[in-house]
């Protein structure tokens, strides 16, 4: 507890999580307005035209009101889980960058703690960052499901599921963040690997898959879901969409790799050598 | 009373050997200047000794416990180990009270350990905006935070002016004179012959010498110089004759008498009634003693 206490001091101590609060209110500006961009393009398109069958279930279903309810009360997902993750890696990367491994480790030799609380610290910061992105989008998104002329979907359980979820998907971006942070200790590194490898990555990623499974095999879109980003965003679908993998599995993919990046990073911290 | 025990230590990097079974003690109370040329391994055995580095094998212990070992380190142990150890964006107060709640110490001791080494009027002023001197005060004020019955410093002494040396050395001799134990690596040794009670000399990873500071000066054999000045200096040296020593005249009266203590040569020049201006006795400095020591030790590796 005294460690999380420390952590958490240090983050308020110092200016970067304000910095990160200003970023991150832009892009989720930029979010709804692309999610709402999108719910209007998808509503003009008429499922019984000249699209496969498949494909026109999945629009069929993507157009159902509780999906793009969803979608815009968890606008900001994709950039905000990526300021979260940053941030989890940026926790321990200052460590490296400021010289205060030392002071820290002097401190706690049990390093295992200290980054058991870094993560803590780092998943209350992705949450803090899930309530303001998520009390926008209460504010703003009932606007947007009018001018959809759509109902609000409040009382809908399933737009619920999504924001819980969608919290559960900052949690283990800002713990994956913690574990990169400590495989990739420079400061610099750390966040060019993470931005660009998010961003392109997940791009590279669709794209990659789609090619295979338009020219190797069909299957190789079930694979798609292996890709981190892909996991957090059916996670967060209102229902299930078909052709895709249920939910949950999203959802076990990312603790997945939050549990391999987290165990890793704490492993590799309790042998290394400070110097 | 044995404070810090180091037991055949060695630690072995990919191609080189930083620490060499290594093997020396400690004892509280008093200073301990921690000798050796640029890259004898000083830094590495610090942080052997504070579990920051493993060592490949052999054993460091404070107090009979390996630091890892301790309940609540910051209460047994301070170390000022890097200069520019904090987050520049934060105030040094701040950086106290971090480490404060981390270790579990009530936040009042930030402000104390600020007014310890005369920061408090910085205290919140951001770390990049501190000077070499004022970083290594607040690397000390953390390493009091705990008030810990053992010190250990690497190169403190580095990036301070003459006044903050002297400050240094004093709180230093201060602590030791509590009862506490101070181990200071350095390579300025006129500033080691000021402040350490004990040496212990290291090159190559490897032990030279250990002891206090006038044993290990005295092993040497150093010849005793003696500087006597004269109005006279033929008479002088002629009755300086029957003992043998090595006489060599400077100009302005001056003999440098080597091979015989200063009383001998004041009672031979009183025998023989001759002025005398000036009588010193010079010791051999600790700086020439770790040259010959370490002669051909610190090449570069």
């Amino acid at each position: 507890m005294r460690l999380i206490g420390a952590e958490l001091l240090k983050l308020r101590t110092v200016s970067t999580w304000w910095v990160f609060g200003l970023i991150l209110l832009p892009l989720w500006g930029m979010a709804i307005l692309y999610n709402w961009g999108t719910a209007n393009l998808t509503r003009t398109v008429d499922p019984g035209a000249d699209v496969p069958a498949d494909q026109a279930e999945l629009i069929r279903v993507t157009q159902e009101a509780v999906n793009v309810a969803s979608n815009l009360y968890t606008s900001g997902q994709f950039l905000g889980v990526l300021l979260a993750m940053l941030l989890g890696a940026i926790i321990v990367t200052n460590e490296f960058f400021h010289l205060t491994a030392t002071t820290t480790f002097l401190t706690t030799p049990r390093r295992e703690r200290v980054i058991l609380a870094k993560l803590v610290a780092a998943v209350l910061l992705g949450l803090v960052f899930w309530l303001v992105t998520t009390v926008l989008n209460l504010l703003a998104a009932p606007f947007v499901l009018r001018a959809l002329d759509l109902p609000v979907m409040l009382g809908e359980p399933a737009v619920w599921r999504a924001i819980g979820l969608n919290a559960l998907a900052f949690a283990l971006w800002a713990i994956l963040g913690v574990g990169a942070g400590v495989l990739i200790r420079s400061q610099l590194g750390a966040t060019l690997a993470l931005s660009i490898g998010y961003v392109i990555g997940s791009f590279g990623a669709e794209l990659a898959f789609f090619l295979l499974t338009q020219y190797v095999a069909d299957w190789f879109s079930k694979l798609q879901v292996l890709v981190p980003t892909t996991a957090s965003a059916l996670m967060i679908s209102g229902t299930e969409l078909p052709g895709n993998p249920p939910r949950w599995t999203g959802a076990a993919i990312l603790i997945g790799y939050a549990l391999i990046m987290g165990v890793a990073g704490t492993l590799i911290m309790r042998r290394r050598d400070i110097s | 009373m044995t404070e810090i025990v180091v037991e055949n230590l060695t630690k072995q990097y990919k191609q080189l050997r930083a620490v060499d079974d290594l093997s020396f003690t400690v004892r509280s109370g008093r200073v301990t200047g921690f000798l050796g040329p640029n890259g004898a391994g000083k830094t590495t055995t610090l942080r052997m000794l504070l579990n920051l580095v493993t060592p490949t094998s052999g054993r460091a212990t404070i107090g009979g416990h390996r630091y890892a070992d301790l309940d609540q380190p910051l209460r047994h142990v301070g170390a000022v180990l890097e200069a520019s150890s904090a987050h520049r964006g934060r105030t040094g107060r701040n950086h106290l009270r971090v480490i404060c709640r981390a270790a579990g110490l009530p936040v009042r001791r930030a402000d104390e350990a600020m007014a310890l080494v005369g920061l408090t009027p910085a205290a919140g002023r951001k770390f990049k905006g501190y000077s070499l001197g004022m970083r290594q005060r607040l690397g000390i004020a953390a390493a009091m935070l705990g008030d810990p019955r053992v010190l250990l410093l690497d190169e403190p002494a580095n990036g301070l002016d003459p006044e903050g040396i002297r400050w240094m050395r004093d709180l230093l001799r201060a602590l030791a004179t509590e009862g506490r134990t101070v181990l200071v690596s350095s390579h300025l040794l006129s500033e080691m012959q000021l402040l350490a009670d004990d040496v212990v000399i290291v090159a190559n990873g490897r032990l030279i010498r250990q002891g206090p500071v006038d044993e290990v000066l005295g092993s040497m054999g150093a010849a005793v110089q003696v500087r006597v000045r004269t109005p006279d200096p033929g008479r002088l040296t002629a009755a300086l004759a029957p003992a043998g020593p090595g006489i060599t005249p400077l100009p302005d009266g001056v003999l440098m008498v080597t091979g015989m203590e200063p009383a001998a040569v004041g009672h031979a020049a009183f025998a023989a009634g001759v002025e005398l201006h000036e009588l010193t006795g010079e010791r051999a400095d600790l700086e020439q003693v770790f040259l010959q020591l370490t002669a051909g030790k610190a090449e570069i590796r």
